[in-house]
């Protein structure tokens, strides 16, 4: 029983049982799958930030194309829903969710029989704001219409922020626990960290897990104006989902989740301090010492005073050093909501392109801009 | 029948969860005893609309916190620099600490943390945003405000106000978002990841909100009158609900007034239709809530319902009660009678409301309700009109959302 008098870390450190990762469904600029964005990442093929900007990834799409700010953006070209989908119900579906539900199409695929059983699978799903071209459409419209009423009843419900993971249970029937999660740029990481506590407790078999986001002219606007991302950052979409399982699977593993540790930090001034909590915690908390540490995939890339602080925090937890520092936003861009699970994507593609021998254990970093930290421990078995 | 959802049987395991303390931010008042108070008397909480103009539409009324001031309430933040779901948020929690009468310094040696659920995020700075866009056009946003739209910030208001380092994360599931938030904060403490946790939910009343609740049908064309046969729809309210949760050894180590025992709780989703509840899903989350919770049917002495008020909800609703408790349907009441539809906040309120029941012995009413439709059925009893004396041991609150997510929590009392 711990009293007011204790020091901190009250709550418990205890060692965490692996998780494990059986598929990953990803939807980005680099294409679909785990493979070109490995390869995006080696080959540096698209540089996020500074010019020149390349060519097959720097234009706007949509029907705002032109209504974009002038910075960089590395939308996922030519994507129709109704190619993964077919075109049944697909009418109102936004942009957001037709990246999740065609990322969870693609480890959902990769599920056997029995696997798929819809009321022991559920969807722990990141996102800060839902939908903002829908939103902000909608807005516009009540705004300006002579009936200020008369918005789209068929897209309103996209409006609500748990849109997309209701959209992925109703498409592929999964009836379990249905959650979305809002962190900042944490987000993907308080999902992951979300699933980790409902499978420990049982609340659910499986949990497709991810984060997704959406390029539109409003919402890029509103990231320009608030210059929080470095002149020349490019922003991104897509999204990034995950099978996560607390039994061993009979067959292959991508990855095994280990300890996720979150933390906030009211005061600015120590915001390196807090991540570094939440590193140490999360390495504590998975057996794992500092110096076992093989990758960092960081999280505030192209960020304003934050890409240090996360850099600082890092290092401070890992006793000075930084092991080999992976960073998927100078490939997709600021994928923000979706960022840590592409984050995440990145260290498996990475892996599985460099037919890595023997284990490696990696770090999923994030630091946001009110003080949330978040850090997660992953490992490459074998 | 749809199939059962899984089932944890949390009585039987970790450690147990109260609450111990209770911040409502209401349209029917400031504290949560004048919502108890006020609650109980039936009391009237929508009036017209004053946080935007209104008069382009058909129906003009919301229940809003009309005498919100922040300052009054908040010793951190600045309220120029959060939008108002936030604000909401961290004055709930402000007066929930307060009510649990536990030292801040306490919430910092253990960890505590904030998870708050909400609908629409901060939709009051998306409104100001889309009306800059409307007169300026995209490049005239002021960035300062666009930093504001992230719903995380609700969640971060809390724990920025109250100087919290523990795991601070929003759930915007909709409309029952603040019964998932308290299931997953009593997962933390219950678990041992967490010794001390602030849960519950906010939204704020917003143009788009109002307009497309009108355009779906789902409007009340006066005030919402749920389980009435008269009944037309909701009416958009607004607010900030917190409550208090920690582990029972330490409420009574420190000698803490205990309001209720998280008995168990759980979450399922339709995944069947967007908008339109679905009876066998909500039963199966209702036998799933009382497997978890390691009670029978029997025992339940109150349901705190979803009850919006839309024709098709509460009759659905009576019909996946009737499916588990056959023809003794425990009384089942609608506080959206009076606060309206707070959105992410509702099963918050629903929450506080049922401690608030438990400790000073009465049910919530439906309040402009005179008799139950005759259409939901023998033995639907809503408590039409005005809160009524009763000793309640076992409450069950509801909370449904857009999307098929169900959540259901079951409190207790602990004697």
């Amino acid at each position: 029983m711990t009293t007011a008098t204790a020091a901190p870390a009250a709550a418990t450190t205890a060692t965490v049982e692996p998780l494990y990762v059986t598929g990953a469904g990803v939807v980005s600029s680099a294409g679909h799958g785990l493979a070109p964005l490995a390869e995006a990442l080696r080959s540096k093929s698209a540089v996020s930030y500074g010019d020149p900007v390349g060519e097959s990834y720097g234009d706007p799409v949509g029907d705002d194309a032109d209504a974009y700010p002038p910075r960089p953006v590395r939308a996922v070209q030519g994507f129709r829903v109704q190619d993964h989908l077919g075109r049944k119900g697909t009418k109102y579906l936004d942009r957001l969710t037709s990246f999740g539900l065609v990322a969870c199409k693609e480890v959902l695929e990769g599920l056997e029989g029995t696997e798929r059983e819809g009321g022991r699978t559920g969807v722990v799903l990141a996102t800060n704001t839902g939908s903002v071209s829908t939103h902000s459409t909608l807005l516009y419209d009540t705004l300006t219409l002579e009936k200020p009423y008369l918005v789209n009843p068929g897209r309103f419900p996209n409006t609500v922020m748990n849109s997309t993971s209701g959209q992925i249970a109703i498409r592929n029937g999964l009836r379990g626990l249905n959650a979305t999660v809002a962190g900042g740029q944490t987000a993907s990481l308080l999902a992951f960290r979300h699933a980790r506590l409902a499978l420990s407790l049982g609340r659910a078999e499986r949990l497709l897990v991810g984060g997704a986001e959406e390029l539109s002219a409003p919402a890029a606007w509103a990231w320009h104006r608030t210059g929080v991302l470095r002149e020349g950052a490019a922003l991104g979409e897509g999204a990034a989902v995950f099978t996560v399982q607390k039994e061993a699977p009979a067959g292959g593993v991508l990855a095994e989740i280990l300890a996720c540790e979150v933390r906030f930090t009211p005061d600015p001034r120590q915001y390196a301090d807090g991540l570094a909590d939440a590193v140490s915690r999360a390495l504590d908390r998975s057996g794992v010492r500092p110096e076992e540490v093989d990758d960092v995939s960081l999280g505030a890339v192209h960020h304003r005073g934050l890409e240090r602080i996360e850099e600082r925090g890092v290092r401070a937890a890992l006793g000075g050093g930084l092991p080999r520092a992976v960073r998927v936003a100078d490939v997709l861009g600021e994928t923000y909501s979706a960022s840590g699970a592409m984050q995440l994507a990145a260290l498996l593609g990475l892996w599985e392109a460099e037919e890595a021998v023997g284990p490696r254990t990696a770090l999923v970093t994030s630091v946001g801009r009110d003080g949330n930290a978040a850090a997660l421990v992953v490992r490459r078995p074998r | 029948m749809a199939e059962p959802v899984q089932s944890v049987n949390d009585a039987a395991a970790g450690r147990r969860v109260v609450i111990t303390g209770l911040g409502a931010v209401s349209p029917v008042g400031i504290g949560a005893d004048v919502f108890a108070s006020a609650v109980r008397a039936g009391a009237s909480g929508t009036a017209p609309i004053e946080s935007f103009d209104a008069s382009g539409f058909p129906r003009r009324k919301a229940g809003e916190v009309l005498d919100f001031e922040p300052t009054d309430h908040l010793k951190r933040l600045d309220p120029g620099q959060w939008g108002r779901s936030g604000l909401l948020a961290a004055a709930a929690a402000r007066l929930a600490v307060a009510d649990a009468g536990i030292d801040e310094g306490r919430l910092e040696t253990a960890q505590a943390g904030a998870i708050m659920g909400t609908t629409s995020g901060e939709s009051a700075v998306v409104q100001a945003l889309a009306e800059q866009w409307v007169a300026g056009g995209l490049e005239s946003l002021d960035g300062e405000l666009a930093g504001q739209t992230p719903a995380s910030r609700i969640a971060n208001a809390v724990s920025a106000e109250l100087r919290l380092t523990g795991e601070t994360q929003t759930i915007p599931t909709a409309c029952s978002a603040s019964n998932y938030a308290l299931g997953y904060a009593y997962d933390l403490v219950r678990s041992g990841e967490a010794d001390v946790m602030l849960a519950g939910g906010a939204d704020a009343v917003n143009r788009l909100t109002h307009a497309g609740f009108y355009a779906l049908g789902a409007m009340a064309e006066d005030v919402p009158r749920p389980f009435a046969a008269d009944r037309s729809g909701i009416v958009t309210g607004e607010g900030g609900a917190v409550l208090v949760l920690e582990t029972y050894d330490s409420a009574r180590e420190r000698g803490a007034r205990i309001y209720a025992e998280i008995l168990g709780y759980a979450a399922n989703c339709d995944a069947a239709h967007m908008v339109h509840p679905d009876a066998a899903s909500i039963a199966a989350c209702i036998r799933a809530a009382h497997e978890a919770a390691g009670v029978d049917p029997s025992q339940i002495d109150y349901i705190c319902a979803h009850g919006t008020g839309t024709p098709t909800n509460d009759s659905t609703e009576v019909a996946a009660a009737r499916e588990v408790f056959g023809d003794r349907i425990p009384p089942i009441s609608s506080i959206k009678s009076m606060l309206g539809h707070t959105m992410g906040a509702a099963s918050g309120f629903g929450a506080i409301a049922c401690c608030k029941a438990l400790e000073q012995d009465f049910l919530p009413p439906t309040a402009n309700v005179t008799e139950p439709d005759p259409e939901l059925g023998e033995g639907v009893d809503c408590v039409p009109g005005t809160g009524r004396a009763a000793r309640l041991d076992i409450v069950q609150n509801h909370g449904f959302a857009f999307g098929g997510n169900n959540v259901i929590t079951i409190l207790g009392r602990v004697s």
